[in-house]
């Protein structure tokens, strides 16, 4: 309980040291207010043995020690000041982020804009909360240029991800010290939901009003889809396979016929057994859309209020995870 | 060739900047200690290059201890100053052949920065500055190099980075060197060694001392004249009395046996001039003749013998810097009482029995000791005398043989024969030495007193006229006090290849006095700036009571301006705000006042639309004045410029006083 204490009081303390607040829209500008700096480890033994090098002019009457410790102290303070220089002024902007699944890493574009007419070295970014300053990425940014930076953070549940608090740190040019600012930016990634492993087949032939199973029809030629084992071999598109060379890796295709509306494929949250939970049925959906999807099958979509009929394509798959991932989230 | 790959680069440039350190070192490591740092350097520089594996420690660990055993064997000792520096700069070069992460890298750095400042333990001529500035260009931009994360620039680009911090840095290290407050060292005790491989007079003369630091070209002090400068041939700079004569040596009285009061008539106007002392690591002080007031060392006060000797109570181990007031006209303790005179007339007995006779003739042929005076001077200048830096080697009766067989020899050789023919006719003599004369540098007006200026001479006792100088070398060679003794014996660079006499290569002269001035001047500013200086410049400054708040404050002030200074230009980049945009900035400012912020996606003309709908409570002329405001801002801003009128900026001021 006192850790708990302690870190909320840890919290709201940096909360209030570094001003951190909520995402912003638009354009950020790294203020002076918003870079803070501290020296180094090398830094601080930096201060120590300049002390020393005093001491000894003192102690030696080194009238050139005096100047070379006073010029090497003068040189630590342009350091902080080129390293605070080298952060801030700095523009930031979000950029997009693809929708990803769950379990997968959210990658989050980050614009970094130097409108300044210096260059910038070394500024390292990555998520604050992450902690593992091997995920950082370290970034470039030439006068009067912009520099994208793309960073991942791991996407665990369904719906929208808003992207983590940014660090920006750099040490550039000796060393000495760290400046270092924090950003929210205005940015999510939308995560669909997991797809689920080992799905059931496909539900084909109407399942929802009980004909009972039907193989996909063979009246209509409706396209084609990837080899699946058991496939009759005289269904194979041949024309297709000779336009991609086998010897190079190409798929085999099987020509796919469709029967009357009975084969229809309707992908629909009510046709799926109540007694699973949400999330699960929104996974095995999930599957299904993308397979349907691979093997050039249209189908419908029903999710609550949104009912798309039977099509193909990526924007009616885009359309089906997106109401996925938002299916009962604000 | 390929280029090299970062790191390797990053690395030659440590290796690089680690041997300029190191260079500063050459002149007084033992002989082994350089060439073997340099071996390891090229060592590593090989590895380097080749991209091979670092040595294991099972080769490492063994060199290592060889060097810890080289260095007792040159010294005796772990410790001290110099087996210290010679330490340190084999462990820098051992680190450098153990660096695997980056913290090595600034292990190695700031042991680089010590052995700079070790540097100077040694040497602080402007010759030793250059050179840091050029290894702390060299560091710097080696630690810079190695911050690099992506693109690398060439290494022209990130030497001006590195020059730029110097740059930048060199008005912070100006500020804080005049203004830091200045404590006077040392701290704790001062290593024995602080001392040593100085020249300078010493505290004996016997045949030979003078003559060899006549051969010196250093400079023992520097003398700033307020007054007039007095003529060459009253250019005593008196030293050193010695009054202990074993036959062959002289060495300073005893004892100064009851002194009692010293007696000083002085006549006519006296000098004033500001010696600046080189450290010579003895605690005498030299000053014209007689001194009207003890010098004023900073926390090493003086004191006067009997004999009137300038001493300081600690050796003068660093450069200082005394005011002094002479008299060159004057009579020293005309009525000596009996009792101090006799330690005045001792001999070693059983030396010299011909000198003695010769005492005793001319005793006995003159009326008063001034004539005995005269006539020991006339034999010097007929009796076919030479000056000369190389005299023949003299027995045990060395004052006979000077005075009758060699009769050649340095001041050295006339003083102290001098001084043992006046004792032996019943005269108390003593010898002095010092410096005469000294060159005076026309580009900055200094007299410039070398070691080669060292002098000896005598002072005899005379009823009621006091000690009384008495040069017995002008007798021989008038011109070693007229003139310098550069014009006696000429001087000889470069193993005498080239002579460095005044008429012949005059430019060279010249060269060497600018070069010179240029010392004196760093000695004077630089090198010399000590706490007592530094109040003085306070109170040139304006503050009369200099106390450390006072400069705390004064540093403080003028850190801050400097900083400024150096700011301001860089901060001056930012961009302007567009006068036309900050007026539009506050009518949107304004409006959110009364009510009505503009949303984030409106643009002027929605913005304006909203503000002035049927509906919006505004009233109507605030109405009026947004709808002409937003319209000559949409014509100025988005519109054609030349439709514009001229004067839409102060129109556009006007508009936004009516908005409200």
């Amino acid at each position: 309980m006192l850790s708990a204490l302690e870190h909320s009081i840890r919290k709201r303390a940096s909360k209030w040291l570094f001003r951190l607040r909520g995402a912003e829209t638009g354009e950020v500008f790294l203020n002076q207010r918003r870079v803070f700096i501290m020296p180094t480890h090398p830094g601080l033994i930096f201060c120590v043995m300049l002390f020393a090098l005093f001491i000894a002019s003192v102690n030696y009457n080194l009238s050139l020690g005096f100047g070379f410790t006073f010029l090497i102290a003068g040189c630590a303070l342009v350091d902080m000041y080129l390293t605070f220089r080298n952060l801030a002024y700095l523009h930031l902007a979000a950029g997009r982020a693809k929708p990803v699944f769950a379990g997968e890493h959210a990658q989050f574009e980050l614009h970094l804009i130097n409108r300044r007419n210096y260059d910038r070295y070394a500024i390292w970014l990555d998520f604050a909360a992450d902690d593992r300053p091997e995920l950082a990425q370290a970034a470039d940014v030439a006068a009067h240029a912009s520099r994208s930076v793309v960073l991942a953070t791991p996407a665990h549940a369904r719906g929208w991800l808003p992207a983590p608090r940014v660090r920006l740190q750099t040490r550039f040019p000796l060393g000495l010290l760290r400046a270092w600012s924090y950003w929210q930016p205005d940015a999510q990634a939308l995560v669909y939901p997991r797809p689920e492993d080992d799905a059931p087949p496909l539900p084909q032939a109407g399942v929802e009003n009980g004909s009972g199973p039907a193989a996909a029809g063979q009246d209509d030629f409706a396209g084609i889809r990837g080899y699946q084992a058991g496939d009759s071999p005289r269904r194979l598109a041949w024309r297709h396979i000779a336009k991609i060379d086998i010897a190079l890796g190409g798929p085999l295709v099987t020509k796919h016929f469709e029967g009357g509306t009975t084969t229809e494929i309707v992908i629909d949250l009510s046709a799926l057994p109540h007694r699973l939970d949400l999330e699960v049925r929104l996974s095995r959906m999930t599957r299904w859309v993308i397979e349907a999807e691979a093997r050039g099958l249209p189908y419908a979509f029903r999710l609550g209020d949104v009912n798309f009929p039977a099509t193909l394509g990526p924007a009616h798959q885009d359309a089906c995870l997106r109401a996925l991932a938002l299916f009962g989230k604000v | 060739m390929r280029p090299l790959s970062r790191d390797k680069a990053d690395m030659l440039l440590l290796l690089f900047s680690c041997g300029l350190v190191l260079l500063l070192h050459v002149g007084h490591l033992p002989a082994w200690v350089f060439p073997s740092c340099a071996a390891i350097l090229l060592w590593r520089g090989w590895i380097t290059f080749r991209g091979n594996r670092m040595p294991p420690h099972w080769i490492l660990l063994p060199v290592a201890l060889l060097a810890m055993g080289g260095v007792f064997a040159s010294y005796r000792t772990w410790f001290g100053r110099d087996a210290g520096v010679a330490m340190l700069a084999l462990l820098l070069t051992l680190k450098l052949l153990e660096m695997h992460a980056r913290r090595d890298l600034f292990v190695a750095l700031f042991l680089s920065f010590f052995l700079i400042l070790a540097g100077y333990f040694y040497s602080q001529s402007i010759g030793t500055a250059l050179l840091t500035i050029v290894a702390v260009l060299a560091i710097l931009t080696t630690q810079l190099s190695f911050q690099y994360t992506g693109t690398v620039p060439p290494l022209a680009q990130r030497l001006r980075l590195g020059a730029k911090i110097l740059l930048l840095a060199a008005p912070l290290m100006l500020a804080l060197f005049v203004l830091f407050p200045r404590i006077q060292g040392p701290l704790w005790g001062m290593p024995d060694d602080a001392q040593a491989g100085r020249s300078g007079l010493s505290d004996t003369m016997s045949p030979g001392n003078i003559a060899r630091l006549a051969l010196s070209d250093e400079i023992a002090f520097r003398v700033k004249f307020f007054d007039p400068v007095p003529a060459k041939s009253q250019l005593y700079w008196r030293g050193i009395v010695l009054g202990k004569y074993d036959g062959r040596t002289w060495s300073p009285p005893q004892a100064h046996q009851g002194g009692g009061q010293i007696v000083i008539n002085t006549r006519g106007a006296p000098t004033r001039y500001q010696v600046t002392l080189e450290p010579h690591g003895r605690r005498w002080l030299f000053a014209l003749d007689v001194p009207r007031a003890l010098p004023i060392l900073a926390g090493n006060p003086a004191v006067a013998t009997p004999d009137l000797q300038l001493l300081s109570s600690q050796p003068i181990s660093d450069r200082v810097r005394y005011d002094a007031t002479s008299f060159v006209d004057f009579d020293l303790q005309p009525n000596a009482p009996p009792s101090v005179l006799p330690q005045w007339l001792e001999l070693p007995p059983g030396f010299n029995p011909r000198t003695q006779a010769l005492a005793a003739q001319l005793r006995s042929q003159a009326d008063n000791n001034e004539e005995i005076i005269h006539a020991a001077l006339r034999l010097f200048r007929e009796q076919g005398f030479r000056y000369t830096l190389e005299p023949p080697p003299l027995g045990r009766h060395a004052v006979d043989e000077f005075l009758f067989s060699t009769r050649a020899g340095f001041c050295e050789h006339y003083s102290g024969a001098f001084v043992v023919l006046m004792r032996a006719s019943g005269i108390p003599a003593r010898v002095v030495t010092g410096y005469q004369g000294g060159e005076i540098n026309p580009a900055d007006g200094f007299l410039t007193v070398r070691q080669s200026d060292a002098h000896a001479w005598a002072e005899v006792w005379l009823d009621r006229r006091g000690w009384v100088r008495v040069d017995p070398t002008a007798a021989v060679s008038p011109d070693r006090v007229e003139r310098n003794l550069a014009s006696v014996i000429p001087r000889r660079a470069f193993g005498g290849l080239i002579t460095l006499d005044g008429s012949r290569s005059a430019w060279i002269a010249r060269l060497r006095q600018n070069w010179e001035a240029v010392t004196n001047a760093w000695n004077q500013w630089v090198l010399n700036y000590t706490p007592e200086k530094q109040r003085n410049f306070f109170r040139a400054l304006g503050f009369d009571k200099v106390d450390w708040r006072t400069m705390a404050i004064v540093m403080l002030a003028v850190g801050a301006a400097v900083m400024a200074a150096i700011l301001l230009p860089l901060l001056a980049g930012r961009p302007k705000r567009d006068p036309i945009d900050a007026t539009y900035q506050s009518l949107c400012r304004r409006m959110a006042k009364l009510g009505y912020p503009r949303a984030p996606h409106e643009g002027p003309r929605a913005y304006g639309a909203r503000l002035s709908a049927h509906d919006s409570p505004l009233p109507t002329a605030t109405k009026a004045a947004i709808g002409r405001f937003l319209a000559l801002y949409e014509t100025v801003r988005y519109g054609a410029p030349e439709k514009a009128p001229l004067s839409y900026l102060s129109q556009l001021k006007t508009l936004l006083a009516e908005c409200r």
